[in-house]
């Protein structure tokens, strides 16, 4: 089993009245890609805030190679690197400049890392143009590039592809991979579910602060999917179909009926049709996609059952 | 923005000695024009007048006149430098990326403060030298005495030290205000009202009865004005109710220091506590 890199245990903020995050519990490994979604106000941010030290838990303790962010914050931030919510950097300073000021304030070899970064995250031939003339891809760049400046075991990554084309989003899946294989423990934020499921080992989903689905992606999309049937008489067939134990939803369309469950029952389903005298023109079973799971649980109102363990 | 403040400072307390050596002069002129005509005579007190106001700008007046046009201009600059430097890194969001590396917040703070002090003591000792620049070729144009007193260096290193020591309650409470509200606008906008609104309710309050010198003694301005004395500095003038009103020089800095401690305490307590997001 490799190292953990980060940990959760019950972390908590409550904003008065409202509970933006609650008892979340996470896990991030060396040499893994951990997903974490949840539609906008979930609670995403806010738990990243608390892991990297700038929001102050109400309950429950996050840690960083061990540490405590908040009892030893120094040390545990050392093992970080993180782009939060935006990358930000001083306008008025050139892009190397920024990530010199950085490696500054981080010490020890950062300041040697500095041109090969930009040259990992192809800024060198900008380096020396002021931040405020970057492209929002231009930036991203600059951020990822600020996040591996001490080398960190942990590497946080906020929406890292936002406003990059499609082949800079592709370049940053690939250079997030990347990190994994060099044995950085990665947690990236996304709303881009494609994204997540072509590059994330796991993924959590957080909704209304509650972290409601872990695993990985087979874990949490397994037992999700629907059985398409062609049949000559759709109302009949939906009756026996709806008897069955573990179909969660059938609908009728004409001339099909459309069956949500896993897509692995196709023949189950048949025989229960051709006992009793319908046979089917077709079966198509269709596995849910990553996104279809995440918008199921996540419009359930955030305390549906978890998809994944 | 630090460099524009500096050249600022520069400029003007350079081009002072110009602006008023020529206004001087131009009035002398016109007196002089006024009694050689027949109907007119000058009283003589009036030139005498004008000629001990060249004298202000003799080199040796340089702590007193130059070092109170730095002093007032200084505050007002620093408020909103302050208010800058600590707001920007709220609107820009580079507090996060800074405090997420680990930095200590206390450090985070410690820095920035000693560079804004270290900035003030640049910009008046920069406003020194260039109004004794400004003092030196105004005087050779105008036949003032040149000279400058024995300890004039040492006369520089103490004032300089007193006049950044009075921008320091500016100093913490744009930087209350900055933290406070998260915003360098709203740090500019309520310290530059706080300065001028503190100093003109305290000027009130004295102008209209000697006795409430002693309330408007706690305030800021009247204890900054008592300090700047020490060096004949007068930022602002004179002060109502005369200089008899002003706080003991001692006193005058225990509060200075007092409200420079409250601010920077207060600033420090929210920092620590504050949620740092986007919001």
């Amino acid at each position: 089993m490799r190292d953990v890199v980060l940990r959760t245990r019950g972390v908590t903020k409550r904003f008065g009245a409202l509970t933006a995050v609650d008892h979340v519990d996470l896990e991030v490994r060396r040499g893994e890609v951990v997903g974490l979604l949840g539609p906008n106000g979930a609670g995403k941010s806010t738990t990243i805030g608390m892991i990297l030290g700038l929001v102050q838990p109400s309950d429950g303790t996050a840690e960083v190679m061990g540490r405590d962010v908040w009892r030893d914050r120094e040390r545990a931030l050392a093992g970080a690197g993180a782009i939060v919510e935006t990358p930000a950097f001083y306008p008025y300073l050139s892009g190397r400049d920024n990530l010199m000021a950085l490696a500054i304030i981080r010490g020890g070899a950062a300041r040697t890392r500095v041109d090969p970064l930009l040259e990992r995250v192809g800024l060198t031939a900008r380096a020396g143009s002021k931040y405020r003339t970057y492209s929002l891809g231009m930036k991203q760049r600059l951020g990822i590039a600020s996040t591996l400046l001490a080398d960190p075991p942990l590497v946080i990554l906020d929406e890292p592809a936002n406003g990059l084309d499609p082949a800079g989003q592709r370049e940053i899946r690939e250079l997030v991979r990347e990190l994994a294989e060099e044995d950085h423990g990665v947690l990236l934020a996304s709303h881009l579910l494609y994204e997540v499921e072509q590059i994330c080992d796991r993924v959590l989903v957080i909704n209304k602060g509650k972290l409601i689905a872990s695993g990985t992606i087979a874990e949490v999309t397994a037992g999700a999917g629907t059985i398409e049937i062609a049949l000559s008489d759709p109302a009949r067939a939906a009756a026996i179909l709806r008897r069955l134990p573990g179909v969660a939803e059938v609908r009728e369309t004409e001339g099909q009926v459309t069956v949500t469950a896993e897509p692995a029952r196709g023949a189950e389903l048949n025989r229960a049709l051709a006992a009793a005298g319908i046979y089917a023109g077709a079966i198509v079973p269709r596995k849910s996609s990553l996104e279809d799971v995440f918008l199921d649980i996540t419009e359930d109102g955030g305390g549906g059952a978890p998809a994944g363990s | 923005m630090t460099w524009i403040l500096l050249l600022f400072v520069v400029l003007l307390a350079f081009a002072l000695y110009f602006v008023i050596y020529a206004s001087v002069q131009a009035q002398i002129q016109a007196l002089h024009g006024a009694t050689a005509a027949p109907s007119g005579t000058a009283p003589p007190e009036t030139e005498a007048q004008l000629r001990d106001t060249l004298q202000t700008l003799r080199p040796a007046q340089v702590l007193g006149f130059g070092l109170s046009v730095v002093s007032g201009l200084g505050s007002v600059l620093l408020i909103v430098l302050t208010a800058s430097v600590f707001g920007n890194e709220f609107t820009w969001g580079t507090l996060r990326v800074i405090l997420a590396l680990g930095a200590p917040r206390e450090g985070f703070l410690a820095a920035k403060y000693v560079a804004i002090v270290l900035h003030a003591t640049l910009l008046t000792l920069l406003g020194v030298v260039t109004a004794l620049a400004g003092s030196e070729i105004v005087s050779s144009i105008a036949g003032l005495d040149p000279a400058l007193p024995g300890t004039f260096a040492t006369d520089v290193i103490v004032n300089v030290g007193r006049t950044v020591f009075t921008f320091l309650p500016y100093i913490a409470l744009a930087a209350l205000i900055a933290v406070w509200s998260k915003s360098a606008g709203a740090g500019i906008a309520i310290g530059l009202v706080a300065y001028f609104a503190e100093g003109i309710v305290m000027s009130v309050l004295v102008a209209f009865n000697t006795d409430y010198a002693t309330i408007a003694n706690l305030g800021v301005s009247r204890n900054v004005s008592a300090v700047a004395r020490l060096a004949g500095s007068t930022p602002g003038g004179a002060p109502p109710g005369g200089a008899a009103t002003l706080p003991d020089p001692g006193q005058a800095a225990l509060v200075l220091l007092a409200y420079t401690a409250l601010f920077v305490g207060l600033t420090i307590w929210r920092f620590r506590a504050r949620d740092v997001t986007s919001g």
